[in-house]
């Protein structure tokens, strides 16, 4: 009874030091980085390059979505409609843009992550790279986090200009509000640190997906069955853990 | 054609660059390719300014707010803005804060100076409006009117006083000067009955505008609650100025009533030219005040800025 | 010359390794038997560090191998071609490319003389024609052939083998172990095989460490494993050699 109270205290702790002992060494094996460079390249296409299409679907959406819920909140004829353009934008700039290609990449890239080495791990291929003398923590997840934080912010940037996009040409066509009074309203509540905070929280989301992914796929056990859970596990932590420095940033940063 | 991982993430990542620079540009009111031209501005009162506000001449956005500070020495408020580079802000450019706080919607104003003027440097400091609004130019004129005209009043009295010791001296050549009086005090009446007309229809052109305002208001019937409370808030204000206005009018009317009444007496009044001078000069300023008023609301009536909503 | 000396290793409550000491001294080819799950491959991944052992050492060329940095380790390591059980292809990459990647990770070698090479490993385990195919397209004994000619790629001074003819058919593992007795005697390579096949042992060994229940049973010469009277080592020999004669 008392060892299962301490477990629980216990176990995340040891997690989160196993975690930091990955990230530690991993930051250890930057330095090595001009080795895996071309793994670095790679895994910006994969997580990066590769993923635009499905970030700017949602962002799309997620635009169009926000613009029309906006309209339909404002009833009232004495609020200007570039009112909608003022809205939809910052909520795109401040929270959307990098929360919604944080959720979708931690399904897209952060399974892909933790399957790709938990499959590694549970078929001894991570085995067979240190027995040839490389580091496969510099290997595999330097150029995944590095790609990560290199990519998240292009992909955010992304995101927002479809959503906002998105969001003005529905607002258009839809006959909210015409594009000229939605940017018009978007320009007058402007606020040059939105898009700074933007980019800020996607390199976070970005560090913490791929690193959670690698952290979960590195020290997989088990199987298939292994790998499968590890990557439910990444997927999952990943959003969490977004959230919640979501939350930390907003509070620290606005 | 297979392009190689560089080459696609080179791609993306400039693209993504572009994008996000062009987009803060052109989000920040800037000139998407041109550098900018900031300039500061210094204010008693930031109104409620605060960074990315727009910046506009003459109702055009031209650029905008960087950042409102306290200057540590002067205890002002600064106000650093960026404005498209080729807008001729030259020497004489004066700003205001105009818009209305309580919706967010607060901007700066820029009246340029004369286009033949030197253009102010980059980084140079431009002037606060000398406007100001009309509650405090009011507010500060009204003790200013009355004082002149207790001024006025005690000379009056002082004249009266002398008329009456000389009109005791019985060797006096009181008979001239009574003639020349009379013909001096039928010129200055005229005068000044003309000046009456004039002070009513500055007051009937202050109720028009105020039905103007009235009207406007009932149009939009639907209009918030709290918009007309505030606007209420703000006709109150402004007829308790009429009243001030009115007040100051009515001690004009009790002046110009004595000066009739004491018609024969006032034969020193004459020589005392200064005292005609500065009535009249009072009441011209009076006049420009509210010919001012009339024609350009929006500068003297921050809080009237709602207005410009309907 | 690698020498473990007295180690254990347990996982979680279970003790794999008990007391292991074996030496396996330059030049010479160690056949390491026992049952499946006796501890082999646990014991194969101590050689190169892969485990850490819970007391006792492991030294090769002198140097204990849980005493020094990782950084050293590593380069301990590049003295090792490690032939997995499973063979541990990287399965993003083709055949080709697998064996190329020590070449071009370790070497400065250019394109061409790569491609030489990764040619000649494939030729010499009969694979000529696979470069282009991914790992998922190849049958497990392909598999672990490739991985063999990726483990000889660098030409290192020590080799291990986890069970390399597992899984082949006959005709095959002959060439297999052709090909493990030329390594060893032309390149003057350490050999360390992992198997439970004893034609292979007899094949290519010049020694042979019997593990049983985690422990090191029995170590000696071939000539000294066909002498000896010890009875599990007699059972388990014989076990193969009905399948031999079955087969
Ligand atoms: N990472 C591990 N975690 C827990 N137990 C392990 C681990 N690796 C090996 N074992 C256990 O150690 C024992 C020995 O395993 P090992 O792989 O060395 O067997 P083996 O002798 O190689 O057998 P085979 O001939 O079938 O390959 C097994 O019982 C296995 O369950
Ligand atoms: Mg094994």
């Amino acid at each position: 009874m008392v060892k299962q109270t301490l477990d629980i205290v216990l176990n995340p702790l040891a997690t989160l030091g196993r975690y930091s002992r990955l990230l530690f060494h991993a930051f250890g094996a930057v330095a090595e980085l001009s080795i895996y460079r071309k793994n670095l390249w790679e895994q910006m296409v994969k997580s990066g390059v590769d993923s635009i299409p499905i970030v700017c679907m949602a962002a799309g959406f997620s635009g169009a979505v926000s613009t029309v819920q906006t309209a339909y909140q404002l009833v009232t004829p004495l609020i200007p409609r570039s009112t909608i353009g003022a809205i939809v934008v910052p909520s795109m700039i401040l929270e959307l843009g990098a929360v919604v290609t944080g959720f979708i990449l931690a399904g897209r890239v952060g399974a892909r992550i933790a399957a790709e080495l938990g499959t590694m791990r549970v078929t001894e291929q991570i085995d067979a790279l240190e027995s040839m003398g490389l580091n496969s923590i510099g290997y595999l997840i330097v150029p995944r986090v590095l790609a990560g934080i290199i990519m998240f912010p292009v992909l955010y940037v992304a995101a927002c200009f479809v959503g906002i996009g998105s969001g003005m040409l529905i607002g258009d066509l839809g006959g909210f509000v015409p594009a000229e009074e939605f940017l018009v309203g978007a320009r007058e509540f402007f606020q040059p640190f939105d898009p700074i905070f933007g980019v800020i929280k996607s390199i976070v989301f970005g560090f913490l997906i791929t690193s959670i992914s690698c952290f979960k796929g590195y020290y997989t056990q088990g199987g298939a069955e292994g790998v499968g859970r590890s990557t439910t596990q990444a997927a999952v932590a990943s959003c969490v853990f977004l959230l919640l420095a979501d939350l930390v940033l907003a509070a620290t940063l606005l | 054609m297979k392009f190689s991982n560089e080459i696609k993430v080179g791609l993306t990542i400039i693209v993504a660059t572009v994008i996000f620079i062009l987009g803060v540009r052109y989000f920040e009111d800037l000139p998407l390719f041109d550098s900018t031209y900031d300039l500061v501005a210094e204010f008693d009162n930031a109104g409620g300014l605060i960074g990315g506000n727009i910046v506009r001449v003459n109702g055009v956005v031209v650029g905008s707010v960087e950042d409102v500070y306290i200057s540590e020495a002067t205890g002002k408020v600064m106000v650093e803005f960026h404005v498209d580079p080729n807008i001729p802000v030259t020497e004489g450019t004066y700003a205001t804060i105009t818009g209305f706080d309580a919706l967010g919607v607060v901007r700066m104003d820029l009246v340029l100076g004369p286009a033949d003027g030197p253009k102010i440097p980059e980084g140079g400091m431009i002037a606060a409006g000398t406007g100001g609004d009309l509650m405090s130019d009011l507010t500060a004129q009204a003790p200013e009117m009355l004082e002149d005209v207790s001024s006025v009043v005690d000379q009056l009295n002082g004249v009266l006083a002398e008329t009456n010791a000389m009109l005791s001296a019985p060797d006096s050549d009181f008979r001239q000067t009574l003639t020349a009086a009379r013909g001096s005090v039928e010129q200055i009446e005229g005068l000044l009955a003309s000046e009456r007309d004039r002070i009513a229809s500055i007051l009937s052109n202050t109720d028009s505008l105020t039905a103007d305002l009235n009207a406007s208001l009932g149009e939009d019937g639907e209009a918030v609650a709290a918009l007309i409370a505030q606007m209420e808030e703000t006709m109150a204000t402004l007829n308790e100025d009429l009243e001030r206005f009115q007040e100051t009018n009515e001690q004009l009317n009790e002046l110009l009533q004595k000066l009739n009444n004491g018609e024969g007496t006032l034969g020193l009044l004459i020589n005392d030219s200064s005292m005609y001078h500065r009535m009249d000069s009072t009441l011209s300023g009076l006049n420009g005040l509210i010919a001012d008023f009339q024609s350009n609301p929006g500068r003297y009536l921050k809080e009237m800025k709602i207005v410009d909503l309907f | 010359m690698i020498s473990v000396t007295k180690v254990n290793k347990s996982f979680n409550d279970k003790h794999v390794l008990k007391d292991v000491s074996v030496d396996i001294p330059e030049g010479e080819t160690i056949a390491i038997i026992g049952r499946s799950g006796s501890g082999k491959s646990v014991l194969m991944k101590h050689l190169i560090g892969l485990l850490s052992p819970d007391s006792g050492t492991v030294t090769v060329d002198g140097i204990d191998i849980n005493a020094i940095t990782y950084a050293e380790l590593r380069r301990v390591r590049r003295n090792f071609g490690v032939l997995f059980q499973g063979g541990a292809l990287f399965d993003s990459m083709n055949s080709f490319e697998n064996v190329a990647f020590p070449l071009r990770t370790f070497t400065e070698m250019g394109e061409p003389e790569i491609e030489d090479v990764v040619k000649r490993c494939l030729a010499m385990v009969e694979l000529e024609d696979v470069g282009a195919k991914l790992p998922s397209e190849l049958s497990g004994g392909m598999q672990k052939r490739v991985a063999l000619a990726r483990a000889v790629a660098l030409q290192p001074r020590y080799i291990i083998y986890d069970e390399p003819t597992s899984g082949l058919d006959p005709e095959t593992s002959n060439t297999i172990d052709e090909l493990i007795r030329n390594l060893a005697d032309q390149l003057n390579v350490t050999s360390i095989v992992v198997t439970h096949d004893m034609h292979s042992v007899l094949n290519i060994a010049d020694r042979a460490a019997f593990i049983y229940e985690g422990r090191m049973h029995w170590t000696g010469t071939i000539d000294e494993l066909h002498r000896s009277d010890d009875q599990v080592l007699k059972a388990f020999v014989t076990a193969n050699e009905y399948k031999i004669g079955l087969s």
